[in-house]
């Protein structure tokens, strides 16, 4: 059975004619005049040189790497990166949760070379899909880096950041909570918000980070449940995401936010107290690390897996390390350095009391207890 | 001997002649194979054998519809249903009565509508939900102004308010079709009508049986997108606590490890009822003919409105600009022009800070001109396969291929774009298509067609209204007077339906240039398109940036579209303009 009328067949023939010009100009040219792309809302240029005394690297054989990252700071460093060694790098400068989609999706066939992202429980479960390749990074760690690392070495934690801080307004309430059971207590009650795990990568951490405070890996889901329920009874609000829990405390909706501790201290710098608006962070015991992880994919071509390695081991270089402080200095830029040697900026303090959860443990549990916690809590 | 050559060779010219007539029609076929069919048919398999993809383990299952048709999934489907359909409703009802205000009457101002329609195609579903939210919420705009807003944000943060976005944004689509057709339809009916002893309902009454092509072509994409839609699902649904069957389908691509056979599963309940609308369709419109747009198709008189239907109609008009373009807009110039509004951060400041950070940035240009240039190439490709499925459309919509055509344009609707372009990446990055040569995954070529298979249906449809309109008497009466097929075609065709082509590539580039869901998991690397951009600036919680940059993009999309209407009044012949114009 024929599509169309006899005239239209010939008038396709036409249109596709035309259509075809403007078609094979654009896909016949180089898809961007830079290789590497700045993330929104940061500055940026063409990419620089290879610097005079690039590493080995630099030569005819290099084939572009490509990196998937949610990092703020990722342009600057991939830009400073090609610079330094003359690898070439194509960046997918994207949000954690679409760019996991992209990852599993392209599980059979993976077209990146090197994922960077906040939270490690993705990266464990890459682990267990054997998708990671092993590498042992030259850098060596503070007591929380060398935590933060896998036993199987099938990913790097690069930095770390808390989740959660709270950040309150301390024109609208003298009150600080200096423990979890505080936050139950009728002096914050319809007063504290948090984000949803649906939503914001960082907040399962978070959840999955109290139920293994509250009872360990045995008994944790059902105590962290009870907390939470708790919570919820004393007026907890739910937003989407660091940036809608933020918004909430500056509207006066909320006097508390837990959000992870980047977004605390971008706010902190971003905003000039006045008589109605104090923002101030507090840690309390035992926040969970929440680290940017670097994974390699076991299924890159020789070249790329050295090109691979090679930025992981730039990353963790005093270089990348200082490119990483500076690269988004109101947001991403706002972590705790776990490499020796190296500072967090000044505006950060010590890295808070914490522990680290086991993401092998609680990673399979994420789509579980983010139902619950859709069900349960959110409603 | 020589005999026996020429015999063994007839049906060979034959075949020749066979695929000369039937390869154009295909070719659009295999094209439309290619991007539509095979990314939903791989999306869709995984509900039922997830091995086959890489998925999980198993090569034949159930669970995931076990899952998804729990008794809990059920009010979050109803819901669905409800809000798509109210939208649906309300998108064909409004676009209808705004088509024949701006067509048939003098009311003052009606110019301005089609562009408002466009204006209304630029924000994101998502991005009118959030000026809504922003206007309403607690401590909001209207609360900071005095103007307590408890009641209507307790009226709107629900159905009704979900049910008003989903069909404001729908608007466009209905607003379109169904001005595409009421311009071919001219007096002539409501006249005959009147000659014969009928008032003016039963003028009106046949006016509106003969548009029915483009109202349930209307309907039908409103439902489908609105069932579809992901945007309010997650920002102003999902405040409202109000679940919807998106959001589900959400959350299980959005964990790790990512379940996309429980989203495939969704995405087989969502083509369920996109299915229900096709029908619904068919059985409306079965057995009847609509064809009235010929050359002598006149044109029509205005009507005076009194002055209580013309204040009336004011007051309408101005309420859909206010709801669908006034809120959202509102909400993007503040966030990107005042620093502090509806904050207790600090007073509102007018800044252009927002504006000059966006313009000096590199991290703008490129990726702007890089969504101008696919928008552009993607509007001309869907306008182009728009034209031929909507004829298709039109002469065998009750045939087995129209049906078919018509639900895989209407699956492609229903199912969320980011499952749709998981589809892409499920069938083109296979080793088998790089074993067979196919090097598309991660090329601008992929993305653009992603872009089109997404633009398809929306042009198609509307399209369908007007080109259901041509009489095939014109074509004909052409080639009698020995016109080719191809100058057939441009001499009595293109002329009457240069207005819709125009209008649906306007639609499609303003649609392209801010798309979302396949921009982000079909982008080559190193070439990000601008509304990754800008979504990446938002939830970095860079209001006023983000912001920023989808004002400039929108201000770019109005240069385009005031460039293009300007070349249509002083180039496009004058017979082009003549078609639906009023005396």
């Amino acid at each position: 059975m024929s599509l169309t009328g006899r005239i239209n067949r010939r008038s396709l023939v036409a249109v596709g004619l035309i259509g075809l010009t403007p078609i094979i100009a654009a896909c016949s040219t180089p898809s961007a005049a830079s290789t590497t792309v700045p993330s929104a809302g940061t500055q940026a240029s063409n990419v620089a040189a290879p610097a005079a005394g690039a590493s080995s690297s630099a030569g005819g054989s290099t084939v572009p790497l490509v990196v998937y990252s949610a990092q703020g700071y990722d342009s600057a460093v991939t830009k400073a990166f090609q610079a330094a060694t003359g690898i070439p790098v194509k960046l997918v400068d994207d949000s954690t949760g679409p760019l996991l989609t992209r990852v599993a999706a392209e599980k059979n066939n993976p077209s990146w070379n090197v994922l960077w992202v906040d939270g490690d429980t993705a990266f464990a479960a890459l682990d267990q899909q054997g998708q990671l390749a092993d590498y042992t990074p030259q850098a060596t760690f503070t007591a929380a880096g060398a935590k933060l690392q896998p036993s199987d070495h099938s990913y790097v934690s690069v930095s770390t950041t808390v989740m959660p801080g709270i950040i309150y307004n301390a024109a609208r309430t003298t009150t600080v909570p200096a423990s979890w059971q505080d936050l139950l207590g009728s002096a914050y009650q319809g007063q504290v918000g948090m984000n949803d795990p649906a939503q914001s990568g960082p907040t399962y951490p978070f959840v999955a980070g109290m139920m293994n405070l509250l009872g360990g890996q045995s008994n944790g889901e059902t105590a962290g449940k009870a907390y939470f329920g708790k919570l919820k009874a004393n007026g907890l609000k739910v937003f989407a995401t660091n940036g809608d829990t933020l918004h909430a405390l500056e509207t006066g909706q909320i006097n508390y936010g837990l959000i992870q501790s980047s977004a605390i201290a971008g706010e902190l710098l971003k905003v000039k107290p006045t008589a109605q608006f104090k923002p101030k962070a507090v840690y309390l015991p035992k926040a969970t690390l929440l680290p940017g992880v670097v994974g390699i994919d076991k299924a890159n071509s020789p070249q790329a897996m050295k090109e691979a390695q090679e930025f992981v081991d730039y990353v963790l270089s005093p270089a990348g390390q200082k490119v990483m402080l500076t690269g988004d200095a109101q947001g991403d830029s706002n972590f705790w350095p776990i490499v020796q040697g190296v500072q967090a900026n000044s505006n950060l303090g010590a890295l808070p009391d914490n522990q680290r959860i086991d993401p092998y443990f609680w990673g399979p549990k994420e789509g579980e207890i983010n139902s619950w916690f859709d069900q349960s809590i959110k409603q | 001997m020589a005999e026996g050559v020429v015999g063994r060779l007839r049906p060979r010219v034959g075949s020749w002649r066979s695929v000369l007539r039937h390869g154009p029609a295909s070719a659009v076929w295999a094209l439309l194979v290619a991007i539509l069919i095979l990314p939903i048919a791989m999306f869709l398999v995984i509900a039922i054998s997830p091995r086959l993809l890489g998925q999980g383990d198993q090569w034949f299952t159930l669970r995931a519809f076990a899952r998804v048709l729990s008794p809990s999934l059920l009010p979050a489907a109803v819901n669905s249903v409800s809000v798509a359909l109210a939208a649906g409703v309300g998108a064909v009802v409004v676009g209808a009565a705004m088509a024949w205000l701006e067509q048939r009457t003098d009311l003052p101002g009606r110019r301005l509508w089609s562009g408002m329609m466009f204006s209304l195609m630029l924000a994101p579903s998502y991005l009118i939900a959030l000026g809504w939210e922003r206007l309403l919420e607690p401590a909001g705009v209207l609360d900071v102004l005095g103007l307590h807003a408890a009641w209507l944000r307790g009226h709107f943060y629900g159905p009704l308010g979900v049910s008003v976005v989903l069909g404001v944004k729908g608007l466009p689509f209905a607003y379109l079709a169904i001005a595409g057709a009421l311009r071919g339809l001219g007096d002539e009916f409501e006249d005959a009508a009147r000659v014969h002893g009928g008032g003016p309902v039963t003028g009106l009454r046949i006016s509106a049986s003969l548009l029915a092509p483009a109202f349930w072509s209307a309907f039908a994409i409103v439902f489908a997108e609105s069932v579809s839609d992901f945007g309010v699902a997650d920002t102003l649904a999902h405040d409202a606590h109000f679940p919807v069957l998106t959001y589900t389908l959400y959350t299980a691509i959005d964990a790790f490890p990512v379940d996309f056979p429980v989203a495939a599963a969704i995405g087989w309940v969502l083509l369920g009822l996109a299915g229900l609308a096709i029908l619904a369709q068919n059985l409306a419109m079965r057995g009847r003919a609509y064809q009235v747009l010929g050359g002598r198709t006149r044109q029509v008189r205005r009507r005076h409105l009194g002055v209580v239907p013309r204040l009336s109609a004011l007051a309408g008009a101005t309420m859909v600009g206010i709801v669908g373009v006034g809120i959202p807009l509102l909400g993007a110039l503040a966030a990107s022009l005042f620093v502090g509004m509806g904050t207790l951060a600090a007073s509102p400041t007018l800044t252009l800070d927002n504006y000059r950070r966006v313009l000096e940035s590199a991290a703008l240009h490129a990726p702007l001109a890089y969504s101008a240039e696919m928008a552009f190439v993607t509007a001309f490709l869907a306008v182009g396969l728009g034209l031929v499925c909507a004829r298709a459309l039109s002469t065998t919509g009750n045939r087995l291929s129209g049906r078919i055509l018509d639900l895989m344009l209407l699956t492609a609707v229903a199912l969320p774009g980011i499952v749709f372009a998981a589809g892409y990446i499920f069938t083109y990055n296979l080793p088998i298509m790089n074993r067979m040569g196919i090097h598309i995954y991660g090329t601008s070529l992929l993305l653009l067609l992603g872009y089109v298979a997404t633009a398809l249906p929306s042009t198609a449809r509307v399209l369908v209204g007007s080109v259901s309109q041509l009489q095939s008497s014109m074509g004909q009466a052409a080639r009698v007077h020995g016109a080719g097929a191809i100058r057939a075609w441009f001499s009595s065709s293109l002329p009457l339906l240069a207005r819709p082509i125009l209008n649906a590539w306007l639609l499609t580039f303003s649609a392209t240039l801010l798309e979302l869901p396949v921009s982000q998991l079909l982008y080559p690397p190193g070439s990000p398109p601008v509304s990754v951009g800008i979504t990446k600036a938002l939830s970095a919680y860079d209001l006023g940036g983000g912001t920023a940059m989808e004002v400039v993009s929108i201000a770019l999309v109005l240069v385009v579209m005031g460039a293009t209407w300007l070349g249509w009044r002083l180039l496009a012949p004058r017979g082009w303009k003549r078609i639906g114009e009023a005396r």
